[in-house]
């Protein structure tokens, strides 16, 4: 029963990792976040498979959470009836009040339900059905489990079965199931977040997927540096990095439907071909990108100082760069001003 | 195969609270008429379907326990009281987590589906308690909903349902429905989902081809208006398959060849596939002939492979399923024979059909061993009680023998008292009383006569109504005298004292003595 979380880096092959060792003959559960990543590793699983053998389970975590773990365990007994998306309303309730997890007409809030299943003890039952259904667990996006999901992941691990985590500590973007204080700092520091998974007895592994198949070698070479997030290439490309800075150029740019303009947000208001740098995430389809840099962010670029941007920008930054297989573009939000509508 | 191992019914139909095991193999469920037999099976068929059309069709009204909707109207008729169907279908376990979980009326955790009906509270809450207030005695109905999940507390879907089952009931042989139904789900399991798409497809295309040339001169002299087929879901091979025997579509044969041929060709291909995993009986013994219900039930009895469930009336087809598969409804009583011991249930596959039936749906039972007994009991016991038997649910059975202690063996099963009236054969303390050491119970009792010498039922009787059994019978009797005359003629003698002479007879005192027990 080996567990191990394997961290990774953009583009260097995560989901073929999992869909390669996959079998026939494995029970085998597999966990990812998104539904853009549950859309894509389905895919991915119907490529190699010809279709979802019956051995192979694949959910989301909210489905996993409600649907796996809860449900089949509680719902009767605590009378509930479905998820709650919403965050909770700041009333105080004691930790052993149900009314804590659930809304007025009974739904679960989902920040809460991974709390709640300790609450009521059901742990030990989770790992029991694991272990009943599972030879092995996957997780995908692994770096997404925050709050009260990040200690019920730890727990689940405990089940006497296989476990796979991967995921990429940088592409960590935002908290969907924050809950109060619970793991607030948790993504602050790399080293602390690894030694979390070590004291639950998972072995780190960050050679496996440590260089990427996507970004080039310049690419890869200038995350390293600017970004200060250790990144390798499996092959030494010839992409170029290149930074805009008259306005023909980038209207040229903006003109240019073969590449993706990411913005830090509000992307479809610049009438182009575009996307937000979070929301990128999980894309692998671009070849060339152009990442588009407000005034602050514009000037930790010109001056060096990128790295020292707020974790959570720094990440996006990250995330939107690591799109590109081609060249890189880097633009000031200014130049395309003219183009932005409805401000 | 995926076996339904139990079932628990809350509120539906003639059940308020019914738990039930169920056998891997045979399950004959025999009881009264309105026992709710049929019951078991339609909360079966319902659940294991998750066809909410069906459930609308029958209807909540007709679903719902009428008790528990009284008791709701009698009371303080608030949203929380409302009364809930549920059917909860235990399944063996297997590898599907969907299906796995504690969501069921036990909390067990394991495999299971359910249905249930369910007020919808929190949708209409402030409507049914406006609807209540308005008309104390008009029972929310319309705010029901029917919901099928799993165990798992996952929706239960039609098209991935575990366990594949088909329902015959004789009684709706005849309905269209029925059978466009049958041939449906028949055609359901012998062929596969791709096949069958396949099939359906070019079908269709048959259909258009008919209408793109033979009907094509016809349309050609209409101009803008056509004829063409009707391709839809009233009008598709699924609709138009018939089942034909020898040529003839079955709905064309008598119901009971209809009922025969449904049984045995649903039963048929699934030995070979082993594809259908349970089959619904529903009183398979209406419209057969006798010669047929045995050809049927020699059919059951060889089934392996599919799980079966047969509601019936008939002891026959009770017994020769061997009795130990049978599950007992009945008002006072409920329970499975399965635990009755290896001989005692040979025993019963081989005894008159209608005893073991008889038996086990009475409440109160006279045994007695032979015809003569059998003649005059009633009478003994009218006379004595001042009513029939039947008044004080007391059924008399002749068992033709001294077999008492298979009976007692099945009587104590299910709590059924029980008046042995035997001959003491000249031994009383032997063969009435070490004899069944270890067969009574609290609620059986061996009645005979403690007197060596009033050896047989016959002699106790004449020497109780000498003078009666003496004006009856003396007459013409040169050889034999009047007791040897009754031995011989037991039953004749016995049928003549009812009719002639019933008002002067004194029955002897140990059955005055079993039937002021039994009454108790």
């Amino acid at each position: 029963m080996d567990k191990s979380v394997i961290f990774s880096v953009a583009g260097s092959g995560k989901t073929s990792l999992i869909i390669e060792r996959l079998s026939r003959d494995q029970r085998a559960l597999i966990i990812t976040y998104t539904d853009n990543n549950h859309r894509h590793l389905r895919n991915r699983i119907i490529q190699r498979f010809g279709m979802i053998p019956s051995n192979i389970t694949l959910m989301t975590y909210f489905s996993f959470l409600h649907g796996f773990c809860y449900r089949p365990l509680m719902q009767l007994q605590l009378g509930t009836r479905g998820l709650n998306f919403r965050r909770p309303p700041d009333r105080h309730y004691p930790l052993d009040n149900l009314n804590r997890y659930r809304d007025g007409s009974g739904r679960l809030y989902h920040c809460r339900l991974a709390k709640l299943l300790q609450v009521v003890k059901a742990i030990p039952g989770v790992r029991a059905r694991l272990e009943r259904f599972y030879d092995c667990l996957y997780v995908d996006e692994v770096q997404d489990f925050a709050g009260h999901d990040f200690n019920l992941l730890l727990e689940v691990s405990q089940a006497k079965i296989g476990m796979t985590f991967v995921g990429d500590f940088h592409q960590h973007t935002f908290d969907t199931s924050r809950d109060g204080a619970v793991n607030k700092n948790l993504h602050d520091d790399v080293l602390r977040y690894e030694k979390r998974f070590r004291d639950a007895g998972i072995t780190v592994d960050k050679a496996t997927l440590g260089r990427s198949w996507r970004c080039a070698k310049t690419v890869c070479d200038f995350i390293s540096a600017k970004l200060q997030i250790a990144m390798s290439a499996h092959e030494i490309g010839c992409s170029r990095i290149i930074t805009v800075d008259d306005q023909d150029q980038a209207n040229l740019l903006h003109a240019d439907p073969a590449i993706v303009k990411l913005f830090l947000s509000e992307h479809y208001k610049y009438g182009c071909h575009s996307e937000n740098w979070g929301a990128s995430k999980g894309m692998d389809h671009f070849d060339d990108v152009c990442v588009v840099m407000g005034p602050g962010i514009w000037k930790g670029y010109v001056a060096d100082r990128l790295h020292q941007a707020n974790p959570q920008t720094r990440n996006k930054l990250y995330v939107a760069c690591t799109r590109a297989r081609g060249n890189l573009y880097f633009v000031p939000e200014k130049l395309l001003r003219a183009f932005k509508q409805g401000t | 195969m995926p076996a339904i191992k139990k079932i628990v019914v809350k509120n539906f139909k003639s059940f308020c609270d019914l738990n039930l095991e169920f056998d891997p193999g045979k399950n004959v469920l025999i009881g009264d008429n309105e026992t709710g037999k049929s019951s078991v099976l339609l909360a079966l068929d319902l659940a294991l379907s998750a066809s909410r059309s069906r459930v609308e069709n029958i209807g909540y009204e007709a679903l719902l326990n009428q008790g528990a909707v009284q008791k709701f109207l009698a009371g303080p008729a608030t949203l929380d009281l409302l009364p809930e169907v549920i059917v909860d279908v235990f399944l063996e376990e297997g590898d599907e987590q969907g299906f796995h979980g504690t969501q069921n009326a036990l909390g067990t955790q394991t495999d299971g589906l359910r249905m249930s009906i369910v007020p919808l509270i929190e949708e209409f809450g402030q409507t049914i308690v406006d609807l209540l207030k308005a008309n104390r005695n008009s029972f929310p109905f319309e705010y029901y909903s029917v919901q099928f999940s799993t165990f798992a507390g996952a929706p239960h879907v039609t098209y991935r349902r575990p366990v594949k089952h088909l329902m015959i009931d004789s009684s709706r042989v005849d309905s269209e429905h029925a059978a466009r139904e049958y041939t449906r789900a028949v055609f359901g399991f012998h062929t596969e989902v791709g096949d069958r798409y396949r099939l359906e497809n070019r079908y269709r295309q048959g259909k258009e081809a008919f209408g793109r040339e033979s009907l094509k001169d016809l349309n050609d002299t209409l101009g803008d208006y056509q004829f063409a087929l009707r391709t839809s879901s009233r009008s598709n091979l699924e609709t138009d398959l018939v089942i034909t025997k020898g040529g003839i579509p079955i709905e064309n044969r008598g119901k009971g060849e209809q009922c025969f041929i449904k049984t045995s060709f649903a039963l048929q291909k699934h030995e070979e596939k082993g594809s259908l995993h349970a089959l619904l009986l529903e009183e398979p013994e209406n419209h057969l002939s006798h010669t047929n219900m045995k050809r049927l039930v020699e059919r059951l009895a060889d089934t392996t492979g599919t799980q079966l469930f047969i509601a019936t009336h008939s002891s026959h087809i009770c017994a020769r399923l061997d009795l130990r598969h049978a599950l007992l409804l009945g008002s006072g009583h409920a329970g499975r024979l399965k635990d009755l011991s290896e001989p005692t249930a040979s025993f019963f596959m081989k005894a008159p059909d209608n005893n073991v039936l008889e038996l086990a749906l009475s409440r109160r039972v006279i045994l007695v061993e032979g015809d003569a007994e059998f003649i005059l009991m009633e009478h003994f016991y009218t006379q004595q009680a001042g009513h029939l038997p039947q008044a004080n649910d007391v059924h008399i059975i002749s068992i033709g023998g001294t077999s008492f202690k298979r009976y007692l063996e099945l009587g104590r099963f299910l709590n059924i008292r029980i008046a042995a009236i035997r001959d003491n054969d000249g031994d009383y303390q032997q063969n009435c009383v070490t004899n069944y050491e270890g067969y009574l119970y609290e609620s059986a009792k061996i009645f005979a006569d403690p007197d060596p010498k009033r050896s047989t039922f016959e002699i106790g009787l004449y020497s109780d109504n000498q003078k009666t059994c003496d004006d009856l019978f003396a007459a013409g009797r040169k050889k034999l005298t009047v007791q040897e005359y009754m031995l011989k003629n037991k039953a004749d003698t016995a049928f003549e004292l009812l009719t002639k002479k019933s008002a002067e007879l004194t029955a002897p005192k140990y059955i005055q003595e079993a039937i002021e027990w039994i009454r108790a």
